[in-house]
Parts: C-alpha cells; sequence; structure tokens
C-alpha cells in the first residue's frame, strides 16, 4: 500500500499537546481494535510515565496482548491514537476503508524504540544467541559489529548467558532462550520494553529466571509494561497495574489499590480465582 | 568400440565433453533464471496484491500444464516470428532466427521458474510468523526482514524441494536439442548416427547425466545442512 492510497488521516494531531507529554513514555487514547465481527478492544487509554512499570492483568481474551501490541503496530488498531514518547503515530485507510499506518517508516523509527519480548521468544533459530542480539543493532542502527559484539557480550553476561553466546536457540532450554529475547531487545536500547506474557510459555521451574532478569531492569528504572498471569509478580514489582475485562479497563491503580482492595467485582473474582 | 569414446581420430571423446559442459552451462543459467523468475511468482503470489497474485498464479498454472517441449517450441519458433515480424517493420527483409542457447536457456527457465515458484512458496508460507514478528519489533523495514530473517529461513525449508526442481531442470536441458543446441543428448545423437553405435552412446549420456545429477545432489545436499544450521543440531 503506497501513501498515496489513502484517504486522508483517521486522527488529526491535535492543535494542542494532548495533557502534559514531557515525561511521558506511551500514551494511548481510546484504542479500538476488532478482529472480523469480535472487537477485542473497546476504547482502552493508558499513560505510562518514564519509569513507569504497568502490568496489564486480566484473564484470557481480556484483551491486553492485543492491547501491546497495538503499541507497536503488530496490530493495527481500528480507531484511537498512540503516541510514544510525544509522537503521535499517524494513521490511515485504505482502500477498503481498513486503517493503516500513514507512514512505515515511522512506524520502523518507533518499533525501534520500543523493544517487545515475546510469550515464544520467537528468536531467530537460524542464528546463535550473539548473532540474534547483534543482529538488530547492526543492520538497524548501523553500529560498527566490533562495537555491537561487545555491548552484546556485556548484556548476555547480565542475563546469565555469557557461555552460550555460540549456542543455537534450538540448544537452550526455554528460560534461556527468553534470557536471550530479553537480550536482543535490550541491544535496542529501547525506552520503553513491551513484555507480552514473558513466562507463560516456560515450564514452572524455568519462570523465576526470567522475572529475576525482568525485575533487575525495573529496578534499574527501566519503563515497561508487562502482560502477565504472574501476580504475585505483578503486585511486586508495578508502580500501577491495569484489569482488563472484555475490551475495557475495569480498574486500575497502585498495586495495594488493585490487589489490597478492589473497587469492581469483577476484578475481586478474577483475583479471587488467581490466589 | 570403447575408442569411439576417446579422445583419437575416431572417437568423440572431446565432443561429449563439450556437449555436457553445454548442458551445465544451459541447466545452471535456466536454473538461476528460473530462481528468479520463480522467486518473484512466490512473493506475488504471497502478497496482498490480487492483480499479481493472479498473474502469478496464470503463469505457474500454464507453464507447470503444458509440456516443455511446447514451451520450447513456443519460444523458439514463436520467438523467430516475432522477431522476423519486428525487423520486417524496421525495414530489414528476410526471416530472422534466434540463437538457440539463449532461447534455450529462457524456456528451460521458464519452465523451472513455475516449479521453483511453487516450492518457494510453500517454504516461506512454513517459516513461523513470530520469526518475522521478531524483526518487525526491532524496527527491522521490509527488506531487511525480508534479506535476514524470511530469506534464510524460508531456505531451509523450500531446499530440498528446489534440489528436486534442479534436477528436472537439468533433464530438462536435453529438450533443447530438438533446436539443434549441440549440448549432451544431441552430441549423443550425432554421434550413435554417425557410428551406428546407439547403445553404446545413450548409454555413454545416461551415465554422463547421473554423473551430473549426483555430484550436485551432493552439494544440494550441503546446502541443506548449511540452511539447516540451529536446526539440525537440536536433532540430539
Amino acid at each position: 500500500m503506497g501513501p498515496d492510497e489513502f484517504r486522508g488521516p483517521m486522527t488529526q494531531s491535535p492543535a494542542v499537546a494532548v495533557d502534559d507529554q514531557a515525561n511521558t513514555a506511551i500514551l494511548v487514547r481510546d484504542l479500538h481494535k476488532r478482529f472480523g465481527e469480535t472487537e477485542v478492544l473497546k476504547g482502552v487509554s493508558l499513560t505510562a510515565r518514564d519509569g513507569d512499570v504497568i502490568s496489564l492483568i486480566g484473564s484470557s481474551g481480556s484483551g491486553k496482548s492485543t492491547l501491546l501490541r497495538c503499541i507497536n503496530l503488530l496490530e493495527t488498531p481500528d480507531e484511537g491514537q498512540v503516541w510514544v514518547n510525544g509522537e503521535l503515530i499517524r494513521m490511515g485507510r485504505d482502500r477498503r476503508g481498513q486503517a493503516v499506518p500513514a507512514d512505515r517508516r515511522q512506524v520502523d523509527r518507533i518499533r525501534q524504540r520500543l523493544g517487545m519480548v515475546f510469550q515464544g521468544f520467537n528468536l531467530w533459530t537460524h542464528m546463535t544467541v550473539l548473532e540474534n542480539v547483534i543482529e538488530a543493532p547492526v543492520h538497524v542502527l548501523g553500529v560498527p559489529r566490533p562495537e555491537a559484539v561487545d555491548r552484546a557480550k556485556a548484556l548476555l553476561d547480565k542475563v546469565g548467558l555469557s557461555q552460550r553466546q555460540d549456542y543455537y536457540p534450538s540448544q537452550l532450554s526455554g528460560g534461556q532462550q527468553q534470557r536471550a529475547a530479553i537480550a536482543r531487545m535490550m541491544a535496542m536500547q529501547p525506552r520503553v520494553m513491551l513484555f507480552d506474557e514473558p513466562t507463560s510459555a516456560l515450564d514452572p521451574e524455568l519462570v523465576g529466571e526470567v522475572l529475576r532478569v525482568i525485575r533487575q531492569l525495573a529496578d534499574e528504572g527501566a519503563t515497561m509494561l508487562i502482560v502477565t498471569h504472574e501476580m504475585a509478580f505483578a503486585r511486586d514489582v508495578s508502580s500501577h497495574v491495569l484489569f482488563l475485562h472484555q475490551g475495557r479497563v475495569e480498574e486500575e491503580g497502585t498495586p495495594d489499590e488493585v490487589f489490597g482492595n478492589p473497587r469492581s467485582e469483577r476484578c475481586r473474582q478474577f483475583l479471587a480465582r488467581r490466589a | 568400440m570403447l575408442d569411439l569414446l576417446g579422445f583419437g581420430g575416431r572417437g568423440w571423446g572431446l565432443q561429449l565433453l563439450q556437449g555436457m559442459g553445454m548442458t551445465v552451462l544451459v541447466a545452471v543459467s535456466a536454473y538461476l533464471w528460473g530462481l528468479l523468475l520463480g522467486g518473484m511468482a512466490a512473493t506475488l503470489k504471497l502478497s496482498g496484491h490480487r492483480g499479481g497474485r493472479v498473474a502469478a498464479d496464470v503463469y505457474t498454472t500454464i507453464v507447470r500444464g503444458v509440456p516443455s517441449l511446447l514451451v520450447i517450441y513456443l519460444l523458439f519458433f514463436g520467438g523467430n516470428s516475432a522477431a522476423t515480424w519486428v525487423a520486417t517493420l524496421l525495414g530489414f527483409n528476410g526471416p530472422v532466427e534466434l540463437s538457440a542457447l539463449p532461447v534455450g536457456i529462457l524456456a528451460v527457465g521458464t519452465v523451472s521458474g513455475a516449479y521453483s515458484a511453487e516450492v518457494l512458496r510453500g517454504g516461506a508460507l512454513a517459516v513461523p510468523h513470530g520469526q518475522v514478528e521478531a524483526a518487525k519489533a526491532l524496527g527491522m523495514g521490509r527488506w531487511l526482514t525480508f534479506r535476514r530473517v524470511l530469506l534464510p529461513q524460508t531456505l531451509r525449508y523450500a531446499l530440498p524441494g528446489l534440489g528436486n526442481v534442479w534436477q528436472l531442470t537439468l533433464k530438462d536441458t536435453s529438450l533443447v536439442s530438438v533446436v539443434a543446441l549441440v549440448e549432451l543428448m544431441r552430441v549423443a545423437y550425432l554421434a550413435q548416427g554417425a557410428t551406428r553405435q546407439p547403445f553404446l552412446f545413450f548409454t555413454t549420456a545416461g551415465l554422463l547425466y547421473l554423473g551430473l545429477a549426483g555430484l550436485s545432489g551432493r552439494l544440494f545436499a550441503r546446502a541443506e545442512v548449511w540452511a539447516g544450521r540451529g536446526v539440525r543440531r537440536a536433532a540430539r
């Protein structure tokens, strides 16, 4: 789809800035997403300031993963706006009226600032761990290879994989693969990290090693959005918690508010089932 | 009798070797041309662009559905009459005859490409979507994602099938002998006609084809190991 194919902006840049975005890492406004007949997101808004660690919780199908994937445009929101570090992701419509990014290059650029960790790791299977980690810095950012290798080694050391840099993903355990994927994400020095159920595909005994790495990043001041089913972890590591239910934010607040004294009945029930 | 295969006065050895060289030249060129055509057709088939998809489907359906020999006749004789017509328009007289080598490569490659297209398409579809999503999420553009992630992984899945297409292409080059290109098959035919030893020369040609197929099969096997790096080792 060329830029000539869309009919005009779906969302106008507002003449006045939305709120004060000085320290705002992510701002999501009234996001809607439909898969066929099913509306998965029914108007979700979210603000993440620099240094925030926001956990998104809710039962499966509540839209939390879709929300995360809309922020870096792995899914295209049908309506609503996303700002990353104060920059609005410009959207348009194609011939059939489907929402599409107005400028692919802008999307690529913004994705460089948004690290993403997937439930299924998604390490490139034809590359070693080290090659996985240096790939984007070398080919996207143009970092000289020796420098990228040095930085990658430091990152792999940090996630406890310095002995595994020349292994292929298939030779690693799930926990090791996920830690390598975190190193790959960090190699781009993202301003915001998106974690999409990072421990859901792991054997129970491997969950801890991955959560420890994420916690360490949070302690170092990283800005994070985490979709998770690990309630104890969410309560412990987050600055804010959002409970999503059927495509809406049903409850939000500090971990103590949401976990300690939920106002909505649905959130109370959800947490009771999880406890 | 075996001196007929030698390099002496009555021997056809040199011609056979030259014919084999021509066969390799046609096969390799046609195969590469086919990979290019097939790669483009596979890309179009997988693209969201409707017109491109239809064009690629028409190409693979027709070319795979008619005999290779027909494609060669069509391009060679059809090409000759088209060239003659163009020459007449430009004021030149007399029939124009296209050179058999480029037309042969074009024809065999066009057939080869139709098969490669399907193999490459299947290979690309076998790549898990998460592999591409990871590249997107890191800000890699379309071309970079294709070159660094999608293509190498597509080859891993497509190489066994592409090896198959190579063998078909190698054998299809023998059909080009009908337009008088002197490749291995043509040399064998001429030699047996001149010496009245059909069994000797067709057997020899067959063994030479088998030799080429065996050698290239080993190259493909090595390529498969390379393309499967990271996966083969997992089969501990």
